[in-house]
């Protein structure tokens, strides 16, 4: 089994590089009309998301919760400008889920702001939004952030699952790079993001446990470490994982020494900002696994006989 | 340059055999395997590129007798007899190249029980280099040694099969994802003859999917062809 000294050192390594750059986490409010407002949300939301598995979990060592906590801290208070963005971001895109989608970590986060949520809950009452068109996976994490957010799921979660990809339980041959993504997010949700190991259903669970050492050898020897990162994540969400020794020590191998890590074999060059938008995801999905498989780590260790 | 040469004849020869192989057992019309391999103008190199091309093939050169159960022609067990001496495994060879020679010997004594007191000298080799092999290693190995998955082998590369279902699928799965399909089918084939092989496998429509892709390669072909009848018990 991997040590749980490379993946725990894997997680303060990308949150150490997070925290340098926090001031990537940046809205462009004069942005093209044709790019859109809220592109560049996504990664506040899923940089809110990550921290709040990190203090769910209580893995982190003193250091990591504090940068985590003055990372979310920041992205209300300078990126989301306390919720006004949102706001801004709801009147230019009426019809978004988006900025409830980005809205709903910080307010289970402690954050909040009425006005932002009085707009989310009248979108949430329109037909529209319950028959925008979208794929299964997408609309399994809106009726999962619905629910979280104490409204009912439209249509409940269950219903969603046998559309999705995973849910059908496929030829493991045919997965490709955006199928890997769409299996990734599914047992996300299903899940909420690694807190219910036994949320995924018996039959999704047992498929994975048998198909994900193929995709981890695979996605590995394409050095896709995004990808890897969010698989190592599916594997610390089954009910077993494996904590798939070749695959951390390539994906911590990959980690550059600021802790930044690499979407795609090696680290991009050029403008900073650019640099960022190709590097955050994959190293926030690198915290993400780090802190889940270092929390399942320690837990067997506890559930171990002495 | 001439070994070069010498290296894309013997892979024209091998793939002549192997398409000669894959329309016998698709047809099931008799096959011949004196005279299938190889033609050329001096028919000293011709004969030992053939020899050479039947090496390579293995015990699957006479796969379409050893599926029907069907005695071979003598002048065709005699040159298959004459390829499996001529090119015994060196002293140091890797288990592979040892186990694929003791298949071809083994097939051979199967088609001519006169062979009967030699076949006490030629012990099985063992398989503990496939003990505790990573899922990647084993189905790579196991791929080589396709000629052995046949419907009543049991020897002790069948036996490790056996235990590992789940292991060679991911190693099917590999092989397909890689586009490596004659290692995909390979695997395929050992797989029709395993219990326990996860049915969200989708080995049959996997079989034929790698056969559409691999469709330049007589290989891949041959190796299809043969899971598939196996899986469906036909004797050809």
């Amino acid at each position: 089994m991997t040590s749980t000294r490379l993946i725990h050192s894997v997680g303060a390594g990308a949150l150490e590089w997070l925290y340098a750059h926090r001031d990537g986490f940046r809205l462009e409010p004069d942005v093209d009309p044709e790019v859109g407002f809220l592109e560049r949300f996504k990664p506040v939301a899923e940089l809110a998301l990550i921290c709040k598995v990190l203090f769910r979990e209580g893995v982190a060592g003193s250091r990591q919760a504090q940068l985590a906590r003055q990372l979310v801290d920041h992205a209300w208070r300078h990126t989301l400008d306390g919720g006004r963005m949102l706001v801004l971001g709801q009147a230019t895109e009426p019809l978004s889920p988006v900025p409830f989608e980005v809205y709903l970590p910080f307010k289970e986060l402690g954050y909040s702001h009425p006005e932002a949520e009085q707009a989310f809950l009248l979108n949430q009452r329109l037909e529209s939004h319950a028959a925008l068109e979208m794929a299964p996976v997408r609309r399994l994490g809106l009726s999962a952030y619905q629910r979280r957010f104490g409204l009912p799921p439209r249509p409940p979660e269950a219903d969603i699952v046998p559309e999705t990809w995973l849910g059908r339980t496929p030829e493991p041959w045919t997965v490709e790079g955006h199928t890997a993504y769409d299996i990734t997010h599914t047992v996300f949700h299903l899940t909420n993001w690694g807190e219910h190991h036994d949320g995924l259903p018996p039959r999704i669970a047992d498929y994975l446990a048998t198909w994900l050492p193929a995709w981890l050898d695979d996605w590995l020897d394409l050095q896709r470490w995004d990808l890897l990162g969010e698989l190592l994540v599916v594997d610390a969400c089954l009910p077993r994982p494996t904590w798939d020794e070749r695959a951390w020590e390539g994906f911590a191998a990959a980690q550059q020494p600021d802790g930044a890590m690499p979407a795609i074999r090696t680290m991009p060059q050029g403008d900073p900002d650019e640099v960022f938008d190709i590097v955050y995801h994959p190293t926030l999905v690198a915290a993400f696994a780090s802190v889940l498989a270092t929390s399942r780590a320690m837990t067997r260790l506890a559930h171990a006989p002495a | 340059m001439e070994k070069s040469g010498t290296s894309t004849r013997l892979a024209g020869a091998v793939q002549g055999l192997t398409s000669e192989l894959v329309s016998a057992l698709r047809s099931g019309d008799p096959f011949r395997l004196a005279g299938s391999v190889a033609e050329g103008d001096d028919p000293e190199v011709t004969a030992g590129l053939a020899l050479a091309a039947v090496r390579v093939v293995g015990a699957d050169a006479v796969l379409p007798s050893a599926l029907r159960n069907a005695p071979c022609e003598s002048d065709d067990l005699s040159m298959f007899s004459k390829a499996v001496h001529a090119y015994p495994p060196p002293a140091g060879a890797s288990p592979t190249s040892v186990w694929s020679h003791w298949a071809m010997r083994r097939a051979l004594l199967r088609l001519d029980a006169s062979l009967d007191g030699d076949w006490d000298h030629d012990a099985e080799p063992g398989a503990a280099w496939l003990d505790d092999a990573p899922w990647q290693f084993l189905t790579h190995q196991l791929a080589v040694l396709a000629p052995l998955a046949l419907p009543d082998e049991d020897c002790a590369v069948a036996r490790v099969a056996r235990g590992r279902p789940v292991d060679v699928s991911r190693g099917f799965v590999r092989a397909v994802r890689r586009r490596d399909w004659l290692q995909a089918a390979e695997a395929g084939r050992w797989l029709v003859l395993l219990d326990g092989v996860p049915e969200t496998l989708g080995l049959v429509t996997g079989l034929e999917f790698v056969a559409q892709m691999g469709r330049d390669d007589a290989r891949v072909a041959l190796q299809v062809q043969a899971a598939q009848l196996m899986r469906a018990g036909v004797r050809v």
